[in-house]
């Protein structure tokens, strides 16, 4: 594996907490998580649904504000409250319902960044989008619309739309949760070999505790409403991988040791809401 | 890699020409089948009333058979008067409908936009709206100078609020996470509306078009039958007036054939608005 060196991209979460309406209902979505990912370290975020995965990933993105606590990347403040929010290049979403915009080509979508922020000449940044596509098995839909391709084939759009960007962290919100257990393998593979390929810090989130394990150098699992951080694994399989580890004893053992404690975490949150349907 | 060879290798295949004869090409082309299938049934509808007219069942015996409204309509278009009757209704249209989008795409979007400017103008709309665009006509004529203005208001007025409602609603309900996307790629508030809103936008104001462009024709020939002296609603009710049943029945058919020709126009317009779409 001759991977590069990251350029950055290291997260640190400092007593991050959030309150929606905080006068109101005072909904606990994250409180008090603290954490780090290394620079072009692979982590992966695993709890059930409402823990406060996605909030934690917009606050990252600079698309919501925490209401206390800082997020910080290589040391400068990312987010804190009041902060104005502020989106940008250096750190690339792919959303969950998939975002490109539908009016455009394929091309037009995945150049469209660059080319904008003037990083690459429309000529450059054509001839990256083209190699890069192909690197995940796209040729010749450059001048398709999005509404023409199939599931699997615009997720990986999208993954090359964030990487053209060259981002420093790669934001993922459960991004292959649409596709089919085939597609979703394939898509996996694809995801990883751009990993190898090009050294990013990833913030993947995922219910599938199995796509968890395979993606992650660090799984983070957390708990339900307040969203806390339950376990951190650190995941010492080598890579490349493929599928083939997904048998190995060591890929079993991590992944049994996942679902046993988000699955208390599963019942829990479960009953906590038949005890609020019974009052 | 197995699996990137076999993508490939679907897309390939998916481009590929398939390769059939002259003839069933021509058949198997969807326009030609539908051309065939269209003029069948109206042919077969036309049959039906020639051959039922004379048996007197009561409704269809008062309508004069497709033969009689053939020779009618053979005087009719060569009259000065009919293909007047065409242009200055076609006018109107062009010009209520024209002026509706001019009017309504742009309050829309600001509607859509900005908060303020929502709720200020929404109630008042919410009040005018429910008021068919037929009940304006008294208030029309008194208000406007002339004739010609006040129907060509009344066709403004059946276009406009559909408009408006569709550019609203097609603005207002923009997936968020486009926005979003387009900030990290680097947008800024004015690419924010021209690459993101307004694209999203259009296939909401297309639709709102195509209802509008409808709506139009039946405000153009309410409005000139009630407050008109030409156009093709005014020259049915005339030719109802002096009892000419066949002459109705030619405007009648004159005025169906504007309106597909304008919702192909605005179909034709929204494939070029909105190529994206044109594949779903």
């Amino acid at each position: 594996m001759n991977r590069g060196i990251a350029r950055g991209g290291a997260l640190s979460f400092r007593h991050a907490g959030k309150i929606y309406d905080p006068e109101g209902a005072r909904v606990v979505a994250l409180d008090d998580v603290n954490f780090e990912i290394a620079a072009g370290e692979f982590c992966v975020v695993v709890g059930p649904s409402g823990c406060g995965k996605t909030t934690l990933l917009n606050a990252i993105a600079g698309f919501d504000q925490i209401t206390s606590g800082e997020i910080r990347m290589d040391g400068a403040l990312l987010t804190s409250p009041g902060k104005p929010l502020l989106p940008g290049a250096d750190r690339m979403v792919v959303f969950q319902q998939g975002a490109l915009f539908p009016w455009k080509t394929v091309l037009w979508n995945v150049t469209c960044g660059p080319i904008q922020q003037g990083k690459l000449s429309k000529k450059e940044a054509n001839e990256q989008a083209t190699h890069l596509l192909a690197r995940v098995g796209l040729t010749s839909i450059e001048n398709q619309y999005p509404g023409e391709l199939s599931g699997g084939m615009k997720r990986r759009v999208e993954i090359v739309r964030a990487l053209m960007n060259d981002p420093k962290v790669l934001l993922l919100d459960e991004p292959f949760r649409a596709l089919d257990a085939l597609t979703k393998s394939v898509v996996q593979e694809y995801l990883l070999e751009l990993y190898d390929l090009t050294p990013k810090t990833v913030f993947f989130i995922t219910h599938d505790i199995e796509e968890a394990v395979f993606l992650a150098d660090k799984v983070v699992v957390m708990t339900t409403r307040p969203g806390r951080i339950l376990k951190i694994l650190d995941v010492g399989i080598g890579r490349p991988r493929d599928y083939r580890i997904l048998t190995s004893q060591e890929f079993m053992r991590l992944e049994g040791e996942v679902r046993e404690s988000i699955h208390d975490e599963a019942r829990k949150a479960f009953e906590a809401g038949e005890r609020e349907m019974a009052t | 890699m197995t699996a990137s060879s076999s993508v490939a290798a679907t897309v390939a295949t998916r481009e590929a020409p398939v390769r059939r004869s002259r003839f069933s090409r021509w058949l198997a082309s969807w326009w030609s089948l539908n051309l065939l299938l269209g003029a069948m049934s109206i042919g077969t509808l036309g049959l039906l009333w020639e051959f039922a007219q004379p048996l007197g069942i009561p409704g269809v015996k008062e309508v004069p058979p497709p033969s009689e409204v053939v020779r009618i309509s053979a005087d009719l278009l060569g009259s000065r008067l009919y293909w007047e009757g065409w242009m200055l209704s076609v006018q109107r249209i062009t010009l209520g409908f024209l002026a509706a989008q001019i009017v309504g795409i742009p309050l829309g979007l600001m509607m859509a936009m900005h908060r303020n400017a929502f709720d200020t103008i929404f109630p008042i709309i919410e009040i005018l709206r429910p008021i068919p665009p037929v009940a304006w006509i008294p208030v029309a004529i008194i208000f406007w100078p002339t004739r010609e203005m006040s129907v060509v208001f009344i066709v403004f007025l059946g276009a406009f609020w559909i408009v408006l409602l569709n550019t609203i609603g097609g603005a207002a309900n923009v997936d968020p996470n486009y926005k979003r996307a387009a900030l990290s790629l680097g947008s800024n508030q004015r690419d924010l509306f021209w690459r993101i809103i307004f694209p999203a936008t259009v296939p909401s104001i297309i639709t709102g078009m195509a209802v509008g462009m409808g709506i139009a024709w039946e405000m153009v020939v309410a409005a000139e039958m009630i407050a008109g002296r030409t156009g093709l609603g005014y020259l049915l009710w005339q030719s109802f007036e002096i009892n000419a049943i066949a002459q109705v029945v030619v405007c009648m058919i004159s005025i169906g054939i504007a309106g597909y020709l304008s919702s192909e126009i605005i179909r034709q317009l929204g494939g070029f608005a909105a190529p994206w779409r044109r594949t779903h």
